[in-house]
């Protein structure tokens, strides 16, 4: 880690109160009473983001070599697409739940 | 005659320019965060499937969550500190922000533990639900934040390790980076296990 890159601790305590927010964001939302699958595709883009701000600055993979962060995360995102492959069988069970 | 004695010397640089603990803990991270994402795959599934699924959080528990959520980022800013001790100041520093931090780590265990509580005061079990729904509801929320509990009482003793083999001159300031980094996992995890455990369940 090259460490006179990375940023003063009061930075990260402002990363830490904006994942805050973020989290406090999903908790509004939540109470909004959305359709299911808006509220879904909204939390899992937040803590999408989330996850993206903590791996770069938290993880500090922003200040490490690119080579780290492009073997490490296409694989991953690969393997977890991957598993949408569960998916098709999911629907054709809720549209069996459907048709009872 | 010159004979080398150093195995490092005779090989080439790591492309990755990094020590090897922390080559090894994001190759452990990578195969945790498919382990994570098959257990929230497998709920998902299961909950679309589902004719009636549970939704016992009421406001209360999303506070709870919610506190849980502020321990363990604060958790996260203290491993930076401790991480930061460990590179450029004292042990007694170091250890101080390691203690923060496992103590945030059993404060965050110890709310985990009352909302477990609480859920099994009300009826809800690993095959059981007290509502008369589907019963996948206990097996997914005790499944997965039961793992991530797991890592997380596991981070707590890890650090104590560290924090231990440190102060006695064993360990460096690499193996502080390379537990914290454990560490920022556990809280990443924790982003996306709290809206689809509980904010998708709330009511």
């Amino acid at each position: 880690m090259s460490a006179n890159r990375e940023l003063a601790m009061s930075s990260y305590v402002g990363i830490g109160v904006g994942l805050m927010a973020i989290v406090c964001i999903e908790v509004v939302l939540t109470f909004q009473h959305l359709p299911a699958r808006t509220l879904l595709f909204s939390l899992l883009c937040l803590a999408g983001l989330e996850g993206f701000v903590a791996i770069m600055y938290l993880m500090q993979v922003k200040y490490e070599k690119p080579i780290l962060f492009w073997t490490v995360f296409p694989a991953t995102l690969f393997v977890l697409v991957l598993l949408c492959y569960l998916w098709p069988d999911a629907f054709r069970m809720f549209n069996m739940r459907l048709m009872q | 005659m010159a004979v080398v004695t150093q195995h490092e010397a005779l090989m080439e640089p790591s492309p990755y320019a990094m020590d090897k603990k922390k080559l090894g803990m994001w190759v452990f991270i990578v195969s945790d965060a498919c382990t994570f994402g098959a257990f929230l795959f497998a709920y998902g599934y299961m909950r679309i499937g589902a004719p009636v699924w549970g939704t016992p959080f009421g406001l209360s528990s999303i506070v709870n969550g919610m506190v849980m959520t502020a321990v363990l980022l604060s958790s996260s800013l203290t491993m930076l500190a401790a991480v930061r001790a460990a590179q450029t100041s004292t042990k007694a520093k170091t250890n101080k922000w390691l203690g923060i931090t496992m103590l945030l780590g059993a404060i965050f265990a110890a709310l985990h533990l009352r909302e477990w509580i609480r859920l099994i005061g009300e009826g809800w079990r690993l095959f059981h639900n007290p509502t008369g729904g589907a019963t996948q509801f206990g097996a997914c929320f005790f499944s997965v934040t039961g793992l991530h509990l797991t890592h997380v009482v596991t981070g707590v003793i890890a650090l104590a390790f560290v924090a231990r083999g440190f102060n006695q001159g064993r360990y460096d300031d690499s193996h502080v980076e390379t537990a914290g980094l454990y560490w920022h996992f556990v809280d990443l995890v924790w982003m996306f296990v709290f809206p689809l455990m509980y904010l998708m369940n709330a009511h």
